[in-house]
C-alpha cells in the first residue's frame, strides 16, 4: 500500500524526484554543452525519434533524464507539441543536399563515386583504454589531410541510372503540393492503410531499436532474405523558407539528414526492382537501413504479420510503446480484483459441473 | 419427359427454355441466376452461367480444376460479386430482387439466414480454435439469437443431424478428424434450416470409407430438409450418388447440362465424354 | 479537441479519432483523459482526480498536481463537490448528478481487439454493427468455464448501436453508465480515440437472455475502516493468510469516517444501497450461470 500512502502521495512523489536528482549529481550548462559536443550520434538519434531538430534541447533532455532515451524523447516531443508552427519549409530534392557520405552496395562504382565520408565502419573496435589514464598525455591531434580534388557537393541518385535503364519503375508523378496539405502524424490521427507521407513520418520518428528488431527479422529469413543497400546518404540539407513579404526563398539553416534506399528484385511479382526508402533528421544509419527495408517489406504481397504496415508502425512508436510498457507500474488492483472475482467464480463452477452431453438442458 | 440435354459448345439460350421443370415442381425455382460473368484481372472465370434450382432438388456442377465451378459457388454464396448477372432467391420480400444489387449488410443477412455452405477446406468454413458447438452457435448469433440454452439445443440438434458424436461437441475443430470437421461444417450450414445449401467438394480428401458415410448423411439431410442444393465436385461418383441434375463446366462456361444419369450415361459433348471416359478407364 | 468531443457526444459510443498531442506526462498514464480535462476546465471548475478509486494514488496525485499547476483550478476529493472528475478504472460510489462530467482514462478503446486485432477490420465490424464474434466469445466462456470470465472492462452496447469499452472499470461500475444523469467522456491518448456516453443514454453489458451479466460479489465484505458494506472493496491480504477489506472509493470512505467522527459532511445517495441493490431496479438480473 506504500504507493497509495494516504495523504503522503504528493510529498512522496516530490521526494522521489529529489532523490533521483541527488543520486545523479548536479548538472550545469557546461555538462550539457559537453554532451552536445561529444555525443552527436546520440543527439541525432533522439532528435530523429522526437522529430524535433534542436541539438541543444536534445542535450538538455538527455542530461535532465539521466540519459534515459525514452524519457528524453518524450520531453522533446512534449515540448514540440507546444510550439507554434511559424512556417513550412520548401521541399527539396535529394540532389540538392550537401552530401558528405554516400555509398551504394549495389555497384562497385556509381555515377558520382562512392564517398565514405565520416564513419567508424572500418575502425578497429578496440577500446582506447589509454584515454583513461590521466598521467598520459592526450594523443596529438592529427590534422585531416586535404583531398587532391574536392569531393562533389551533390550526387546523382543511383535510382536515376536504374530508371534510365528500365530496372525501376518511373518515379511516381507528384503534382506540386502545398506542404500545409501534407498529412501530419502529429496533427492528424493515423488510420491504416496510412498515406505514404504518414508512413514515412512514422518511420522517421520510430524507435531505432524497434525498427532494427523488425527489420533484422526480415533480413534474417522472415522477409526479403537479401536486401541490397542501393544508396545510403548522410548529408546536410538546407531548410528553405520563403520570405513572407517578398516570397523569395532563403536558407534558414542546415540540418543533418540521413537517407537509405533498399532494393530487391522481383518484388511484387514483377520483373522490376522493388524500392524501399526511409529518411530521418540526424545521422542515423542503422535506423534508415532498417526502416527502408521495412518500407519495402510492408508493401510485399503477403508480409509476415510482424511486417504488416499497421503492426510495424504502431509498435515502433517509441513514446507510446515505452509509455504503455511502464504504465504497468501503475496500480491495477481494481482490475486485478475484478479478474479474481471471475476466476473464483469459474473455480466454483468447475467444482460442480457435469459434462456437456449429460446436462439436461 | 423429353430428353433434357443440350450439347451446344457455348450456350446462348437460357436453360429454362430447354429444360422441362422437374415433374414435382410446379412453382418457380428457389434459386435463379442469369448471365453470370466474373473476371479476375484478364482471366474470365465464369461466363454466361444460368442456373435454376428448385426446392428439394440437388444440382451438381462438374468440371476440372479451374473450370469456374467454385467461383460459381462463391457467387451463389454472395461472398463475391459478379461483373454481370443476377441472383434471385424466392424469398418473401425478395422475389424480384437481384441479390447482387443489395448492399453488403443486406447481403450478409441473406447469406446468414438462407444460405448454408460446406467447403472442401474446413479452414474456410470453420473457426478452428472455437468449440464445434460454438461454430454452430455463431450462425444463430448472427441471426439474432441471444439465448444460451437455445444455442446449445440447436447446436446439439444440428450436430446430431450431421451424425456428429455429441460427446465431442465442445471440442475445437482442430482437434477433430477431417470427416468430423466436414460434419461440423455441415451442421453449421444447416443450423438455420437454410433454403439454399452449397457444397464445394464436401467429401474430397476424405478416406473412401469416411466419404461414403458423409455422402450418406448428405443424402439423408437433403431428403429431410429439402433445400435447393448446388453441389460442386470433380468426382462423378459423388455427382451420380447425390444429384438430380448436373451441369458440366469448362473454361468458365456450361458446356452440357441435363439429368445426371443422362449426362453420365450418355454424354453428348466431347468434353463430357472425355470426363466420363477418364473415370471409367 | 472540443469539436471532437461534440462529435463523440452526438454519436454515443462511437470512437472519434483525434490528434492526441504529446503531453508532459508519459503515454499510457492518462494523457487522453488529461487532454479532455484540460480542454474543458474553466475558472469556476473544481476537479477530482482518482486512480483505482483513490484520490491519493500516486498517479492521481500527480495528474491533479499537474492540472492544478497548469490551470490554477480548485481541487477536491469529494465527488459531490467536483464539477469534473478524471478517473482511472473507477466511478465514484455516490451518484453523479446532471452537469457533472466524468472523464475516464482509456488504455485500449477498441472493444473488438480481443476478437479482431486488425483495427481496419474492427472498424468495418462497427460500421455493420457486426458483433457476432463478441457474443461468440461469451458463448465460449460459458462452454469452457461455466461462467463469463471477463473481469474489468466488460464490453457494453451504447444506445443500442455501438459496442464500447467502458475503460477498465470493474463490472461493479458498469451499470452506473446506464441512464446516468452525468456525461461520461472516455479518451485514449496513446490510441488517439475519444468517445462519450451522454446523459440518460442506454448502456447495456453484453449478456444472454438466460445467462446474465453479474457484478463482482461484495457479499460478506465489510470495510475494516468504516464498516461499510455493499460497495466495491479492495481485498488486502494479511500476513496470517487472512484478508481484510477496505472501500475502494477513498473520497467516499473519508466522508463516512468523518461522519462517524461527528463532523458535518454531506454524503450523497449511492448507486448501490446498503443492501446491495442497484438504483435502477431490474437492471441487474438474477444470477443465472448454467449449472
Amino acid at each position: 500500500m506504500a504507493y497509495v500512502a494516504t495523504r503522503g502521495g504528493e510529498q512522496a512523489m516530490r521526494h522521489a524526484e529529489q532523490f533521483f536528482r541527488t543520486l545523479n549529481g548536479p548538472v550545469d550548462t557546461a555538462c550539457i554543452r559537453l554532451i552536445q559536443r561529444h555525443m552527436p550520434y546520440l543527439i541525432d538519434r533522439i532528435m530523429g525519434e522526437a522529430s524535433l531538430y534542436a541539438p541543444e534541447l536534445a542535450a538538455l533532455a538527455l542530461v535532465q533524464t539521466g540519459g534515459d532515451l525514452y524519457e528524453a524523447v518524450l520531453l522533446l516531443r512534449a515540448y514540440r507539441s507546444t510550439q507554434p508552427r511559424l512556417a513550412y519549409a520548401i521541399p527539396i530534392e535529394s540532389e540538392q543536399t550537401l552530401t558528405v557520405r554516400r555509398i551504394s552496395a549495389a555497384f562497385q562504382d556509381v555515377p558520382g563515386g562512392q564517398m565514405l565520408g565520416p564513419t567508424l565502419d572500418y575502425s578497429h573496435r578496440l577500446l582506447q583504454t589509454e584515454l583513461l589514464d590521466p598521467t598520459q598525455a592526450p594523443p596529438p591531434r592529427v590534422p585531416m589531410p586535404e583531398a587532391d580534388t574536392a569531393a562533389p557537393r551533390h550526387y546523382q541518385p543511383v535510382t536515376t541510372w536504374q530508371r534510365l535503364n528500365g530496372l525501376l519503375d518511373a518515379a511516381p508523378e507528384h503534382p506540386p503540393c502545398d506542404p500545409v496539405d501534407i498529412p501530419d502524424v502529429t496533427r492528424q490521427p493515423v488510420t491504416f492503410p496510412a498515406p505514404r507521407a504518414q508512413r514515412l513520418q512514422l518511420l522517421a520518428r520510430a524507435d531505432t531499436g524497434g525498427l532494427l528488431t523488425l527489420g533484422y527479422a526480415g533480413m534474417n529469413g522472415y522477409g526479403i532474405t537479401h536486401p541490397t543497400v542501393n544508396e545510403l546518404c548522410l548529408a546536410y540539407a538546407d531548410v528553405y523558407l520563403r520570405n513572407p513579404l517578398t516570397g523569395t526563398p532563403f536558407s534558414a539553416g542546415r540540418v543533418r539528414i540521413s537517407q537509405a534506399e533498399i532494393v530487391t528484385p522481383f518484388r511484387g511479382g514483377e520483373a522490376q526492382l522493388g524500392l524501399g526508402f526511409a529518411a530521418t533528421m540526424g545521422w542515423n544509419e542503422v535506423k534508415v537501413i532498417a526502416a527502408a527495408m521495412l518500407d519495402l517489406e510492408m508493401d510485399g504481397p503477403d508480409p509476415h504479420p510482424a511486417h504488416q504496415e499497421a503492426f510495424v508502425l504502431t509498435h515502433t512508436e517509441a513514446v507510446e510503446a515505452s509509455g504503455f510498457c511502464i504504465h504497468y507500474k501503475l496500480p491495477h488492483y481494481v482490475t486485478f480484483q475484478s479478474n479474481l472475482d471471475s476466476l473464483r467464480r469459474a473455480q466454483t463452477q468447475a467444482s460442480h459441473r457435469v459434462p456437456a452431453t449429460e446436462q439436461n438442458e | 419427359m423429353m430428353p433434357a440435354t443440350s450439347t451446344t459448345g457455348a450456350i446462348s439460350s437460357p436453360i429454362q427454355t430447354l429444360l422441362d421443370p422437374p415433374r414435382l415442381v410446379t412453382r418457380r425455382p428457389l434459386l435463379q441466376t442469369d448471365g453470370l460473368l466474373k473476371r479476375y484481372g484478364r482471366v474470365t472465370a465464369v461466363q454466361d452461367v444460368e442456373l435454376r434450382v428448385y426446392p428439394g432438388e440437388m444440382v451438381g456442377i462438374v468440371g476440372e480444376s479451374g473450370s469456374g465451378k467454385s467461383t460459381v459457388l462463391r457467387l451463389l454464396n454472395l461472398q463475391e460479386l459478379p461483373d454481370e448477372g443476377s441472383l434471385i432467391l424466392d424469398l418473401p420480400g425478395y422475389a424480384e430482387t437481384n441479390l447482387f444489387a443489395l448492399d453488403r449488410f443486406q447481403r450478409r443477412m441473406i447469406q446468414c439466414q438462407h444460405i448454408g455452405i460446406v467447403y472442401q477446406n474446413p479452414y474456410l468454413g470453420l473457426r478452428m480454435q472455437t468449440s464445434s458447438s460454438g461454430n454452430i452457435a455463431e450462425r444463430l448469433i448472427m441471426a439474432g439469437e441471444r439465448t444460451f440454452q437455445t444455442m446449445r439445443q440447436v447446436a446439439r440438434e444440428s450436430l446430431d443431424a450431421s451424425e456428429f458424436p455429441l460427446e465431442r461437441m465442445d471440442d475445437a475443430p482442430w482437434q477433430l478428424s477431417g470427416g468430423m470437421q466436414q460434419r461440423v461444417q455441415l451442421a453449421r450450414a444447416i443450423a438455420l434450416r437454410p433454403l439454399v445449401l452449397l457444397l464445394d467438394e464436401p467429401t474430397t480428401g476424405l478416406d473412401v470409407s469416411v466419404q461414403a458415410l458423409v455422402l450418406d448423411t448428405l443424402k439423408h439431410l437433403q431428403h429431410e430438409l429439402q433445400p435447393a442444393t448446388v453441389l460442386v465436385s470433380h468426382d462423378l461418383g459423388v455427382i451420380r450418388t447425390l444429384t438430380d441434375r448436373a451441369l458440366v463446366m469448362r473454361h468458365g462456361r456450361v458446356v452440357e447440362h441435363g439429368l445426371t444419369d443422362q449426362i453420365l450415361d450418355d454424354p453428348q459433348h466431347p468434353y463430357t465424354q472425355q470426363l466420363v471416359h477418364a473415370r471409367l478407364s | 479537441m472540443r469539436r471532437r468531443l461534440l462529435k463523440a457526444v452526438a454519436l454515443p459510443g462511437y470512437q472519434v479519432p483525434y490528434a492526441s498531442r504529446e503531453l508532459p506526462i508519459a503515454r499510457g498514464w492518462g494523457t487522453g483523459g488529461l487532454q479532455v480535462t484540460l480542454s474543458l476546465v474553466g475558472p469556476c471548475d473544481c476537479i477530482k482526480v482518482i486512480d483505482q478509486g483513490a484520490d491519493d494514488s500516486v498517479n492521481a496525485a500527480n495528474l491533479r498536481r499537474f492540472i492544478a499547476r497548469m490551470t490554477g483550478v480548485e481541487t477536491t476529493t469529494d465527488a459531490l463537490q467536483a464539477t469534473l472528475i478524471q478517473s482511472r478504472h473507477r466511478i465514484p460510489e455516490e451518484r453523479l448528478r446532471e452537469g457533472q462530467i466524468l472523464v475516464l482514462q482509456v488504455p485500449s478503446p477498441e472493444p473488438l481487439l480481443p476478437v479482431q486485432p486488425d483495427l481496419a477490420k474492427a472498424r468495418e465490424m462497427h460500421a455493420d454493427a457486426d458483433y457476432a464474434l463478441m457474443w461468440l466469445s461469451l458463448y465460449e466462456q460459458l462452454v469452457q468455464y461455466g461462467t463469463f470470465t471477463t473481469g474489468a472492462e466488460y464490453p457494453v452496447l451504447v444506445h443500442g448501436r455501438y459496442l464500447m469499452s467502458p475503460s477498465p472499470i470493474p463490472r461493479w461500475d458498469t451499470p452506473m453508465l446506464h441512464q446516468a444523469a452525468h456525461v461520461t467522456l472516455l479518451a485514449a491518448g496513446r490510441e488517439k480515440r475519444l468517445y462519450a456516453v451522454p446523459p440518460y443514454t442506454d448502456v447495456y453489458p453484453l449478456e444472454f437472455e438466460d445467462v446474465h451479466f453479474r457484478v463482482e460479489s461484495q457479499q460478506g465484505r465489510v470495510c475494516y475502516q468504516t464498516g461499510a458494506r455493499h460497495k466495491l472493496m479492495n481485498e488486502l491480504p494479511q500476513p496470517d493468510g487472512q484478508v481484510r477489506y477496505q472501500l475502494s472509493d477513498s473520497g467516499y470512505a473519508t466522508k463516512l469516517w468523518q461522519h462517524q467522527q461527528g463532523d458535518t459532511v454531506t454524503i450523497g445517495a449511492t448507486y448501490y444501497d446498503d443492501a446491495g441493490n442497484f438504483y435502477h431496479r431490474g437492471y441487474l438480473k438474477p444470477d443465472t450461470d448454467p449449472a
